[in-house]
């Protein structure tokens, strides 16, 4: 029973951590009333065992935190300083860079690099439009078509699901390297290489990911709504849109969240399917604009200041909900 | 309980089920048919059979590049989870100010690798990098042959240890204060608690993080193409790496698949392994 309860799928690692909690203190106090004893003792006198340590706890107090600040200042400073360094040189003048080198502080701070950005012929404005167009589309069919597909997992019955289901977790182990290749050839042959299209038709019909943790979510509706949504008349798409997808929206935010970075940041494939600026997304303009002006750092730092900028703006909006994703994605 | 309708279930999936088969399930059957024939860019093939496999092993590329992917994963895999889990146990202690501390440590993750290896690879230049210029020194980091995998390897840990430490926070904040109280009564100092308590009950989230950052780290690429390109002598030259220089540098689609399935195949070991390993770890140290 334990073993099988434990294999650490992930999905049941919330429930086998709280299983284990009781392990230790069993184990090491043998009965349970070694413990129970220790809570009584402690409760009557919690003022006299106090008072005459109030020195050394405060000292150890004091060294504990100044341990724990240290440690999370030093994260802070190092995780800021790359970013810090980017901005600052973003905002240096190209003389004053060539100059002072790269620690210096731009005085004063210049938009020249940014403009140039946005006013040189192959800048940063079509990538811009070409990103914000390839993740919109990615998101809207990625978001229906799992939802579609999640509520027929997890609330009907037809044959053949369960294999199917179990096929669409093996694909999970496919990475996008792996592919990259025949998914070049297979676009290229129907003529769609260097389009739009190419860029979001692989990933635009849903992705096994997200129809795995939203069907997870959507086995938990209690059949009684369903059921009284149905007698009521509602269609299926009636019942997901204003029952199943409001009662799931924490795990739908998570899954924008996720989807939005994922292909925000996604490089290979559109530099491999894309040719020319046309369809040039903003981390393959980045990486072109490293290239083409390799000691021109003013120049590339704008880029990536710029390539990263939306989704630190995104995480600090959202970072609540990044951080309980990491629960859900902990399902997986 | 479910509702039995079948017609309706199926219309739901389609769209999913074409998107599956079209770009997973047929990129990686065409992966294996393609890994058979030598096939350029411009789409003239010829059969080969297993001469793309062969060449790959004779000629030391695929084996080169294993060794740097496993010493990538190596170096940034433990060191990564080390990290992670200090500063997680920092995190939870809540004190004033640790919230914002652990929005900060996120925000590599969620920029694009790509546009971090640009930041840093202006950072470790090695004239007018900020790094030589803070530290007073001329170190070539990703030019010279035994620096430049460790540089990758580092600057991969620094993107990825605040999204490390978020799973070992949650994990941490399932643990009840109240065994630690105890430990603490029967005299067990921090550094006990750590080892004996912490880290065996925390064991269903580095299972998960280990198996996830391993197979992760076995396709980093974006990272290591803004970096360094695979070079200095494909030092760095990372097995997606291969596949892409192989495929759109060099035109040898051919070979570049049979790449792409060993690594394939390799991910399935290494998934089923660490799975097994795991859960036979977990398991005897319940009994």
């Amino acid at each position: 029973m334990t073993a099988n309860d434990r294999t650490p799928t992930g999905g049941h690692s919330g429930r086998s951590a709280d299983e284990r909690h009781g392990a230790p203190a069993d184990v090491d106090t043998g009965p349970a009333d070694g413990h129970v004893e220790r809570r009584g003792r402690r409760t009557p006198r919690p003022g006299p065992r106090r008072r005459p340590l109030t020195g050394s706890l405060l000292a150890r107090r004091v060294l504990g935190h100044g341990a724990t600040y240290l440690v999370l200042i030093v994260a802070a400073v190092l995780t800021l300083g790359p970013f810090l360094f980017s901005v600052m040189t973003a905002l240096t003048s190209t003389t004053q860079f060539a100059q002072q080198g790269p620690l210096s502080i731009p005085a004063p701070p210049v938009l020249e690099n940014v403009v140039g950005l946005f006013t040189s012929p192959d800048g940063f404005v079509t990538p811009v439009a070409v990103t914000v167009q390839m993740v919109a589309v990615i998101l809207v069919g990625q978001m229906v078509f799992s939802v579609l597909a999640a509520y027929a997992f997890a609330q009907l019955r037809f044959p053949g699901r369960d294999l199917l289901f179990w096929v669409y977790i093996a694909t999970l182990m496919v990475p996008q390297v792996v592919v990259v290749v025949p998914l070049y050839l297979m676009l290229s042959e129907m003529g769609l290489r260097n389009t739009f299209w190419a860029l979001v038709l692989p990933f635009v019909l849903g992705s096994p990911y997200a129809i795995f943790l939203l069907r997870e979510n959507f086995r938990g509706i209690p059949s009684e709504l369903m059921d009284a949504m149905r007698i009521d008349g509602a269609g299926t798409l009636r019942l997901l849109w204003h029952l199943v997808v409001p009662l799931n929206r924490p795990i739908i935010v998570t899954l924008v969240l996720i989807t939005v970075v994922t292909h925000w940041n996604s490089f290979m494939w559109p530099m491999v399917i894309t040719s020319g600026p046309e369809w040039r997304v903003i981390t393959v303009a980045t990486s072109a604009l490293q290239s083409q002006y390799n000691n021109n750092w003013t120049l590339v730092m704008a880029g990536t200041t710029l390539a990263m900028l939306p989704l630190v703006i995104l995480m600090v909006l959202f970072q609540k909900q990044i951080t309980r994703s990491v629960g859900d994605a902990t399902l997986r | 309980m479910t509702s039995r309708r079948p017609l309706l279930g199926w219309m739901l999936i389609a769209p999913s089920l074409i998107g599956v088969t079209c770009f997973l399930i047929l990129p990686v059957v065409l992966a294996f048919v393609v890994s058979l024939f030598r096939w350029d860019l411009l789409g003239t093939r010829s059969f080969l059979g297993l001469d793309n496999y062969t060449s790959l092993l004779s000629d030391g590329a695929l084996l080169n590049s294993l060794l740097v992917t496993a010493l990538f994963t190596l170096i940034s895999v433990p060191v990564s989870l080390a990290i992670g889990l200090v500063l997680a146990t920092q995190l939870v202690r809540a004190l004033p100010g640790s919230a914002v501390v652990r929005v900060i440590v996120v925000i590599p993750w969620v920029c694009a690798p790509l546009a971090l290896g640009v930041v840093w690879k202006w950072i470790l230049q090695p004239s007018v990098g900020a790094l030589n210029q803070i530290l007073g020194v001329r170190i070539e980091w990703l030019t010279d042959p035994s620096l430049a995998l460790p540089a990758v390897a580092f600057v991969a840990i620094w993107q990825n240890v605040g999204y490390i430490s978020l799973f070992f926070q949650a994990g941490l904040s399932r643990i009840p204060g109240s065994i630690y109280e105890a430990a603490r009564i029967d005299g067990a100092n921090a550094g006990q608690q750590l080892w004996f308590m912490t880290i065996p009950l925390l064991r269903p989230t580095t299972f998960f993080l280990a198996v996830t950052q391993v197979v992760a780290s076995f396709q980093v690429f974006d990272m290591v193409f803004a970096l360094t390109g695979g070079g200095p002598q494909r030092r760095t030259q990372v097995i997606a790496s291969l596949i892409y220089d192989e495929a759109f540098g060099a035109s040898r689609l051919g070979r570049a698949s049979a790449v792409a399935v060993i690594l394939f195949l390799l991910l399935v070991v290494i998934t089923v392994v660490q799975h097994r390993w795991f859960s036979r770890r977990i398991t005897y140290d319940m009994s």
